[in-house]
Parts: structure tokens; sequence; C-alpha cells
């Protein structure tokens, strides 16, 4: 072994490494110890402490952890790999029982990518925007296997056509940004995989990526585990991920390894408090509010539609097209779609931050489409909205107090003793700490950012708020933390809410009723229960059939999945003739193509926008 | 998550070019404020001796120990004379005060105008400020020397007329910086947040986008200072400047070049190391600014 593992190129094409022959049970990998140290102000800091965990071949192993505690330090370090200036303070990661980080670097280079390869979070800033895709896939083939250019060109189009790629002769020409985000993750999945490792370490693969395609990709990559007889150490921090493909499950806390059990166990049975902790929400299910509520409506849109001209061009992007919907005092609307769908630019002209191009807003009887601005300035009080990303909408120079000033000082007539005392209230009705009036946003966490944010919005007592994604960039835990705080806010104050966003079961948690969005279009409405349970739009179908719910007991790769959606969504320039769906449904029929679907009732609060699924066909 | 694990990293450098900025403007601030009164001699009366070369150095410490035991018939010309008798030395620290003042004021009034036209056409983006852009682009196309000489040329010698020509040329520098900030900043989420909280246009543009898009005008300040130096020392050089005998290094260069076919080097060459220096520390202060804070 020591022999072959000087004359890498030796050794390829031998198959399995003869040393571990006979010995299965041995793990694949084994860390013992293993600690990352950064300098720092106050003496050195170890991101990772002490880590030690095994990986068998052929199991699919997660690793979990809140932000900071030292996943993608840990995934990078099994590579011998630390970002500057840090540095390996010590321990042992034994690859078929050899330590990766005593050998030389060439021979570690060696192992990179043919033993052990890895998939980083963005796939667009990992590939050179300068070569060609093949040509990428090819030099790390040829990296660890000897061959022409020409056979690595073959070995790319193949590659590319097992990670499932469409057309992958005339994908190997295109550059990362010719590829959209699912196409690149998938290239270089398949370039880890080009060398067949033994051991793919995935660094949240899927983050940014929509559910559609996130489903579509981690089933190929677990398919592909499978194929080839490799191990998985998939580092998420999503529970959906987790529970539908992984075998075992790695806690990382502080450093290290503190729960250890196979997947089923750790979602029944969570034993560290941060486990117990980010499953709480999930454990708790069951419908908590009234499944419906009959009330005079809040708001409603009509018809509201929305296009954006393109500069230089007459076609115009259909961003929303007709889209009614109607909100009743104390309900919360999930409002649910892809990327693209159009969900965020409802919400913005609902609060009227976008012009409708056409249709009505009626916000408690009055139309906001037509209003003066000095009425709809004093309507902002009545009306607000809360943004995705809270890094970005809070501004950086301004204290909280300021921030939380700034909404009283435009609305209503307080003295500053009686705003500064309103402002610590909002902080407590958000469960944030009053000393943190002083403070100002840098410094602050995500979660807590929101916090400030939803304070803002709520201090006006509004009667109506579209949440935009506001969890979509928090970890697990301070989601979990935020959508408790919303649950609470909704049952304690009655306002009415449009939560916007992309993940499934924090909308079943937090709504009663759910529109399911696609190009601009609702194609399917109902209440939560009607729609998770018996979804009719075979696009709602799709889209809870991608969701990834994290429920080990139906994994996902288990149970046969119905088929995906075929292709890649139309572009909202230039919308086809018929259904819009109609590329990408398997039930299309000739009718479908030319007959534009109208939104129709099913009686029930249902309604939906596909003439075959009304007339029970599909 | 990736990114907000690893611990920020912090400028290892020394950053001496950052200093050695710091002190040179240090420096050329106090000869402007006491400099025309330090000099052995006045700025602006002439001494008998007319074209007297500074001294060599073997003779310098002889002159330092004359003039602490106060044996000598009249303090040295540490720089020389010029050919009206002019002390050299005492004109080269005296010229701060001149220069630092017209650079200073014209940066500040370009500063104030740019920054304020650069949020407008950033902001408001229509005809009217798009064609703000284009009459900048038209004022910068020509050269900053050219535009300034011909200004100052049309509206008459004077030290406020020099201001207002520098203010003039360099006021699209910050008009360009400043609006590609705000068109940044306005794009950002607080300022949706604002206009969703019923905060009129003019105040976010005021209070939420203008304080978030100073930092780049600022840094350019340091640098545009150096150059209205070097700009009023130019035109001094070719007549369009301040008048003699005001203390001022472009036009002690221009006096002093008549000469240097003479041989007499010393009028020209020290007040040009000086405007080298300043320019040079300016520059470098502008440079370290930027590192340090931009994007910040």
């Amino acid at each position: 072994m020591q022999a072959d593992s000087t004359l890498p190129f030796d050794t390829s094409g031998l198959g399995p490494d003869p040393g571990c022959l006979g010995k299965n049970d041995a793990p694949l990998l084994e860390v013992r110890d293993l600690r990352v140290t950064y300098p720092g102000a106050g003496g050195p800091v170890s991101p990772v402490n002490g880590l030690s965990l095994r990986i068998s071949a052929r199991e699919v192993v997660g690793l979990v952890g809140d932000a900071g505690s030292g996943k993608s330090t840990a995934a990078l370090a099994l590579l011998g790999l630390v970002r500057p200036p840090g540095r390996i303070a010590g321990g042992q990661v034994l690859l078929h029982g050899r330590d990766l980080l005593t050998l030389p670097d060439a021979e570690l280079r060696a192992i990179r990518g043919r033993d052990i390869g890895i998939i980083v979070q963005n796939p667009r800033a990992a590939l050179n925007p300068m070569l060609k895709i093949g040509r990428q896939i090819g030099t790390v083939w040829r990296a660890h296997n000897p061959g022409s250019r020409t056979e690595a060109a073959a070995k790319a189009v193949e590659m590319l056509r097992m990670v499932g790629i469409n057309d992958p002769e005339r994908r190997v020409a295109a550059f990362a940004h010719e590829l959209s985000g699912g196409m690149a993750q998938r290239a270089l999945i398949a370039m880890a995989l080009s060398s067949k490792p033994r051991l793919l370490i995935a660094d949240e693969p899927t983050s940014g990526l929509d559910v559609t395609i996130q489903a579509q990709f981690l089933d190929q990559m677990w398919q592909t585990v499978q194929d080839t007889g490799s191990a998985m150490l998939l580092v998420s921090q999503e529970l959906g991920v987790i529970a539908n493909y992984c075998d075992r499950v790695l806690v990382l806390h502080e450093g290290r390894i503190v729960e250890d059990a196979p997947v089923r166990q750790f979602f029944a049975d969570p034993q560290h408090p941060y486990s117990r902790d980010v499953l709480r929400l999930y454990r708790e299910r069951g419908a908590i509010w009234p499944a419906q509520v009959s009330g005079p409506a809040v708001i409603r849109a009509e018809g509201l539609t929305k296009k954006f001209p393109i500069r230089h061009s007459a076609s115009v992007v259909h961003a929303v097209d007709a889209a009614s919907l109607t909100i009743a005092k104390g309900e919360a609307l999930g409002l649910v779609g892809e990327s693209g769908s159009g969900k965020t630019t409802v919400g913005r002209c609902l609060v009227r931050l976008l012009e409708p191009t056409a249709g009505r807003v009626v916000f408690q009887g009055r139309d906001l489409t037509g209003i003066a601005k000095a009425d709809l300035r004093a309507m902002r009080a009545r009306v607000q909205i809360v943004f995705q990303d809270p890094f970005d909408s809070l501004n950086p120079r301004w204290t909280v107090q300021q921030l939380l000033d700034e909404p009283l000082k435009l609305h209503t007539a307080l003295d500053a003793a009686a705003r500064r005392e309103k402002a610590a209230a909002a902080l407590a009705r958000v469960d944030l700490p009053a000393d943190l009036l002083m403070r100002k946003p840098r410094g602050l966490g995500a979660g807590a950012l929101q916090r400030i944010n939803i304070a803002r919005a709520l201090i006006c007592d509004p009667d109506f708020i579209v949440l935009d994604e506001p969890t979509s960039v928090l970890a697990p835990r301070a989601r979990n933390g935020l959508i408790d705080l919303l649950a609470r806010l909704r049952a304690e104050l009655g306002i009415s809410f449009l939560f916007i966003s992309h993940d499934l079961t924090t909308v079943r948690y937090l709504c009663q009723r759910v529109a399911v969005m696609y190009l601009g279009q609702i194609v399917e409405e109902g209440t939560v229960e009607q729609v998770f349970t018996d979804p009719r739009h075979p696009y709602s179908r799709a889209l809870l059939a991608a969701h990834l719910f994290p429920d080990p007991t139906r994994r996902r790769v288990d149970h046969p999945v119905p088929a995906p959606l075929q292709g890649e969504i139309p572009s909202p320039i230039d919308l086809p003739a018929g259904c819009y769906l109609a590329s990408r449904c398997g039930h299309v029929t000739d009718a479908c193509r030319v007959t534009p679907q109208v939104l129709t009732p099913l009686g029930g609060a249902r309604a939906v926008r596909c003439a075959r699924a009304v007339a029970g066909q599909i | 998550m990736s990114t907000s694990d690893l611990p920020a990293i912090a400028p290892a450098r020394p950053d001496w070019l950052f200093r050695f900025g710091v002190a040179i403007v240090a420096v050329v601030t106090v000869l402007a404020l006491i400099g025309p009164h330090i000099g052995p001699y006045s700025p602006t009366l002439t001494t008998p001796r007319v074209a007297v070369p500074p001294p060599g150095l073997t003779q310098i410490p002889g002159l330092l120990w004359g003039q602490i035991t106060g044996t000598l018939p009249y303090p040295p010309h540490w720089f020389g004379t010029d050919v009206s008798g002019y002390d050299v030395f005492s004109r080269v620290i005296a010229a701060p005060r001149t220069d630092l003042v017209i650079a200073l004021l014209a940066n500040g009034l370009s500063l104030a105008l740019g920054v304020l036209l650069g949020l407008l056409a950033g902001y408001f983006r229509n005809a009217g400020t798009e064609l703000l852009m284009r009459v900048s682009d038209v004022m910068q196309s020509f050269p900053v020397f050219i535009s300034a000489m011909v200004l100052v040329a049309l509206a008459g010698r004077s030290t406020a007329n020099i201001i207002i020509a520098l203010a003039f040329v360099y006021t699209p520098i910050y008009i360009r910086l400043t609006r590609a900030e705000v068109m940044a900043q306005t794009a950002r989420g607080f300022v949706e947040a604002a206009r969703a909280l019923g905060q009129p246009e003019l105040q976010i543009a005021l209070r939420h986008v203008l304080p978030n898009s100073l930092t780049p005008a600022l840094i350019q300040s340091s640098v545009t200072i150096g150059f209205a130096i070097l700009l009023t020392a130019g035109l001094s050089f070719v007549g369009a400047g301040v008048r003699p005998p005001t203390p001022e290094w472009g036009l002690m260069i221009s006096t002093g070049a008549n000469q240097i076919i003479l041989g007499e080097w010393w009028p020209s060459v020290f007040p040009g190391i000086a405007i080298s220096l300043t320019v040079f520390g300016f520059a470098v202060l502008g440079n370290a600014l930027e590192r340090r804070y931009a994007g910040g």
C-alpha cells in the first residue's frame, strides 16, 4: 500500500484498494481528536476542537450543527485543508487506516479528488469562470487518471450525462455563467465524482437551490453514491435534507461531535439540547389555528397584474398575471412557489412598494391603487412588510432606538420619552432586551435583526403585514425561535398576515390557507389541510413531492417518488399560449397546450387552475 | 454559515505609508497656520542680498553654531535668496498658507456641491439628472489644467476666482463617485423598508442614503487636496494664479525658472520638492484611507 501511494498513477484501474479487502467492518474514514485553530484577539480559537467520527463504506452520514459550530471548517479539515490563517493543530484523519495529515503534500493532493471528493456550498463561485465546464471536469479527471485530452473530454461528457444534464455534448462547451444554479451544482458533482472517490463530502450542497431542483439533485447524488459504493458526509442545516437522505446523524457543537445516532433515533429521541431545540418545532405537529376564519376581508387583491418592461426592448416580463386573493381579519395566508413565481412581487404590490400594472388592491374597503400620496403615507402605518434579508433591511448607521423611532415619528405625535418607552416595549414584545436600543445593527445575529424588523413593523399596530420569506436566511435554531414568535404574535394581536415562503413546513405551521403560485399565476388555493394532504394541481403536487419533510420514517429514498416535472421553467418573457405548465406536465393533452387555464372554484374555499383536475381526470 | 464561523482577518502589515502620509499632511497643516511667522525673514520683503546660493553642507554646522551664539551679522539664508532678494526658505514655509487654504476651500466647495448633485443624480434618475451627468461628462473631457486656466483667465486673477475654478473642475469627480455609491445604496433593503414605513423620498435620500454614500467622496478628498495644490502651483507657474509677491510654490518655481540656465537652481528646486512631498503625502493618505475604510 505504501509502495502504491508513492506511485499514484500505478494504482488506478486496480479497483478497490486491496488493503481494505475483507475489512468491510473497518471504517472507511476515521477521525480522531481533530483540532483546527485560528489566531484570535484573545488567544487562539478552535472552531474544530477534538472532533472524532467514523464513516463506513456505503454510508450516508449527516453532519448538523448551528451556525458557527464549525461544520464547514471540519469538512475542509478532513481533506487537510484550512482557510488561512488557521492551521490543523492536532489529531488524525485516517482514510483506510492511513493518516492523511502526516502525508507529504504531493500524496495528499493525489488523494484529494481521487479518494475524497468535495462539493462546496456555492457552485458558481467554485467553478472557474474562464474555462469551459468540460475542460474543468477533464482537468480534474486527468489529475488522477492517465489519459489524453480527448479521453478526458469524452469522460466529461459521460460524467455530465451521469449527473442528469440534458444534452451533455453541448453543455461541455458552456461556461459557468451559462449554466443555471442547479446545473452548475451538477457540474460540480460531476467533477467530484469523475474519479469515483470513496468518500464524498458535500457541504450544504443545495443551499440556495429551489426545492424541486434540490430534490432532483440530492436524489441523483444519493443514487450515485449507492451505485459507486462510496460513502457520503452530508453537511447541512436543513433537517428535511438530513431526514430524507442520511443513515446516521452527527451533531456538531462547539467543534466536537455531541451526538451520534441513526437517523430515526435522532428524530424520535434527540439527546443533546441543541438537537432537541432544533427538532422541537417539527415534533409539535397539528393545526393550532382554527381551520378557517370567516370575517370581513382586511385586504383584497383583484386581478393584480405586474409587468416589468425590459430596457431597450419591446418585450416585458410577466411577473404577476391577474392574481386575486383575499385575507380576512386575523387570517394568515401562505403564498408558496419557486423563485421567479412572482410571490414577492405580489407582496410588494399589496403594500404598494410596486405599482401594479393592472388590477386593484382594496384595503379595509379603500382602493389603494388610486390613492393620493399623502393618504398612502398615512396608510403605511396600517400595512407593513418584513423583508427577507435582515442584514440589508436595517440602516447600518442607525441605532436600534433610531430605527424604531422612525415609524413613530412618522405616524404618531408622541414625545421623545413616550417614543423611547414604546421602543423598549416593542423590543420586549419580540423577546429582545432593552439594552439593545443603543446598539447598531452591526454585530447582531440574523435572528435578532429580523426580530428588530418585526418590532419595527408592529410598532404602529398595523392591521396587515406581509412577511416576505422572513426566515429563509436564518439557521434552524434562530428560525424556530422566529416562527414561535410569529405564532405567538398572531395569537395575541389578531393581525392578518401574508406569509411568503418556499418552506412548506413553516407555512403549514403558521398559516390557515395557502395559495400556490407558478409563473405569476395562482394555480391552486385552499386551506393548508386541503392543499397539503390532497393537492389537485399537477404543479402543487410536484412542489409537495419535492419538499423534504423532516420525517425519517417516510424517506424519499425508500419509496418510489412521483416523476418530477420535466425540463426547465419557461421564461416569463415568452409565456406559453395555453397552460403555463403544459411543457412540463405529465398529464398534458393537446387541449392544455392551446387553452389558457382559469382558476376554477371547487367549493369549500378551494380553487384550482387546471381543467383536467376540475373535471376529475387527474 | 461558512463565512460566519471564520475569524475576521485583521490587516497584519504595519501601515507605515499611512503614517508617512499623516506626518506630511500634519507638517503642511502646521505650516499653513504659523508658517509665515516663523521664518527668519518676511516672506514678502526683499533683502539686499540677491541670488545668494544656499550654504554648502560643510558650512551648515558653523552657521548653526553662529545662529545659536548670535554671532552672525544676519540670519542665514538656508535655501538661498532669489534674483529679487527674497529668502527662499521663508517663502517655502510660508506658502502652505496660500496653497493649502486654496486647496482646502476648493475641495470643500466641490465636495459639498458634488455630493449633493451626486445624491440627486443617483437617487432621482430622470431626464434632468441625466442631463446633469452629460454636462459633467463634457466638463471631465477637458484636461483639468486647461479648464482651470481658461476659467481663471476669463474671471480674472484673484484668489477667490482660483478657488471657484478649482472647485468647478473637481466637482464632476465627486458627482460621479457619489452617484455610483448612491445607486448601490438605493438598491439596499433599508431604503425600501423606509419607503414601506411612509418616509418621504427626499427624507430617505438625505437620512438613509446620503450618510451611507459618503465614504468614497471623503476618501477622494485627500487625493483631490493634493492635486489641487499641484494645480494651484501650476496656474501660478503659467501666470494664471496668485499675484506676486504672494508666497506660493508655483510662483516661486516660475520666477526661479528664468535663472536656472545661469546655474541658480535653488529658487525653483526647493519649492518643487515641497510640492512633490505634499502631493505625495495627500495621495498616500487617501490611498491608505481607501484601503482601510472603503466598503466598510
